[in-house]
């Protein structure tokens, strides 16, 4: 096996997570992936973890883009307001439960900056430091402050939202 | 005293750090207990975002087999090469028609016949083309035929289904070169026919003269959707691809590929669809690969065929199945199949 697909069969799941975290539509997400493991066997390029997530990057880039056209086109035409994710089917108290906290840490990802986020999201798909510094433009040394601000952020962005929910659940 | 940084310490426990640099910090927090604490609370922070990130994860699939995706990688590089001697061509025709306006132009008063016959050649290969870019249906299979008969096999006209009328993102590499619609168009026309099977070869290379059939890549719920009926499959084994085809001859519902994957890795087809649509895909695959297929004959009903490919004939449609298998494990293949056979 080269080391291309070695890289293939152990970053794949982590590639479609980081762009499901960007598309919020799994199946998009795994037509991405795919799109950008099929550029990487054309292109074989020299750092290839790296080059796999710049890539990604750029294609939910585009993807989101093209969304925004795609919702304003329709809002224009209809009011339909849109699909939600699909999702494995599971019972149906769990489900609510999964998808109350799946709304509150996208949410809690979204109150984060972009950069904070991209650092955030590009550390969970396992990137190095220096990977990450290379994508994001930040200096190495920058990215460890960047992981705590961004990992503070996110727990307390997401503390809060429980607390909003809980107090309005109460009243 | 100096404590740690808390970028450091968040550094430090995703071991970001040089080796020299963890013994700093270990030796300092061997003996400061304010750091331990501030360490702890740090990976309890990060243990809980890990948690949290966690939560936002696709539902769990099956990781398609690397060969797919690296044919499918290889079928474009091919045809992008066969694109850009197009282009290169188209570009050779507009540069004679410029030479040929410019040397009118140049010789106004006195027209040479040379340059009138150049001028009417190019116009004549101008007119062809817009001809071709308008595309009738009849034209557009006469259109293929013929590219089909000049450039033999060539790879354009052999592409991945996965690229054919799907929905999916159109990488810059593949947009057409703004120098030559004329050529671009003839090239797309030849291009959403057949397919590359992942053992390398290609399945009914001449689809389109076999069956007319364009296929596409689409997900299981669509593929049920579109035929509004439930799609065959084995059960047990991870699906790689569901691939749709829609055959301009046969009406009804269309012919679908579901490509699987067996626990050697070896890759495992079950194709269903109107049964002269799947007899031509299936001769056309053993007249290319010289395969030792027995001739199926599923005239009569039932289960037919060998070692490698099996069909069953229902009415006036085939299910047939497709895998480097010995006839009975082919059999057994098709009691696992979730439609029923009788």
């Amino acid at each position: 096996m080269d080391e291309l697909e070695k890289l293939y069969q152990t970053t794949y799941t982590a590639v479609v997570r980081f762009l499901y975290r960007k598309v919020w539509d799994a199946d998009r997400a795994e037509d991405l992936a795919q799109e950008v493991f099929m550029r990487l066997f054309q292109h074989r390029p020299e750092k290839p973890r790296a080059w796999v997530f710049a890539v990604a990057a750029n294609l939910a880039r585009d993807e989101a883009r093209a969304a925004i056209r795609r919702r304003k086109h329709l809002t224009l035409m209809t009011n339909d307001p849109g699909q939600a994710p699909s999702r494995m089917s599971m019972p149906a108290d769990e489900e609510v439960e999964h998808d109350e906290q799946m709304t509150a840490v996208q949410g809690a990802l979204d109150a984060l900056t972009p950069r904070d986020r991209e650092v955030l999201l590009l550390w969970d798909g396992g990137l190095s430091y220096p990977e990450i510094a290379a994508q994001t433009g930040l200096a190495v040394g920058a990215v460890g402050t960047t992981l705590a601000r961004a990992r503070k952020r996110l727990v307390d962005a997401y503390d809060r939202q429980h607390q909003t929910r809980d107090h309005a659940a109460h009243s | 005293m100096r404590h740690i940084p808390e970028d450091e310490l968040h550094a430090y426990l995703d071991q970001a750090l040089s080796r020299s640099q963890c013994v700093e910090i270990e030796s300092h927090l061997a003996g400061c207990t304010q750091c331990q604490d501030h360490r702890d609370g740090i990976a309890a922070l990060r243990d809980r975002t890990t948690a949290l990130l966690s939560t936002l994860a696709p539902p769990r699939r099956f990781t398609p087999a690397v060969e797919v995706l690296q044919e499918r990688a290889a079928a474009r590089s091919a045809r992008r090469a066969t694109r850009w001697r197009a282009a290169a061509w188209a570009a050779s025709v507009v540069a004679a028609l410029g030479l040929g306006w410019a040397g009118n132009a140049v010789n106004e008063r006195v027209p040479s016949g040379a340059a009138e016959a150049e001028l009417a050649a190019a116009k004549d290969a101008g007119a062809g083309e817009a001809a071709a870019g308008d595309a009738a249906p009849g034209a557009q299979s006469v259109a293929i035929k013929a590219a089909d008969s000049l450039a033999g096999r060539d790879l354009a006209a052999t592409v991945d289904l996965a690229d054919a009328g799907s929905p999916r993102p159109e990488p810059p590499a593949r947009r057409p070169a703004p120098a030559a619609p004329a050529a671009e168009s003839r090239t797309q026309r030849v291009e959403p026919v057949g397919t590359v099977l992942s053992s390398g070869q290609l399945l009914a290379a001449n689809l389109d003269a076999a069956t007319g059939t364009v296929f596409r890549t689409v997900s299981w719920a669509s593929a049920e959707r579109e035929r509004g009926a439930s799609v065959p499959r084995i059960a047990g084994l991870p699906v790689m691809e569901v691939q749709v085809g829609t055959s301009g001859q046969s009406g009804g519902k269309p012919l679908v590929v579901v490509a699987q994957q067996l626990e050697s890795g070896q890759v495992i087809r079950t194709i269903e669809g109107p049964a002269t649509d799947v007899n031509k895909l299936l001769a056309s695959r053993h007249s290319e690969s010289g395969s030792p297929w027995p001739a199926i004959d599923d005239s009569a009903g039932g289960i037919a065929g060998g070692d490698g490919a099996m069909t069953y004939r229902r009415g006036d449609r085939i299910l047939a199945i497709t895998a480097p298998l010995p006839s009975d494990s082919l059999r057994a293949m098709i009691r696992r199949l979730n439609v029923t056979e009788r």
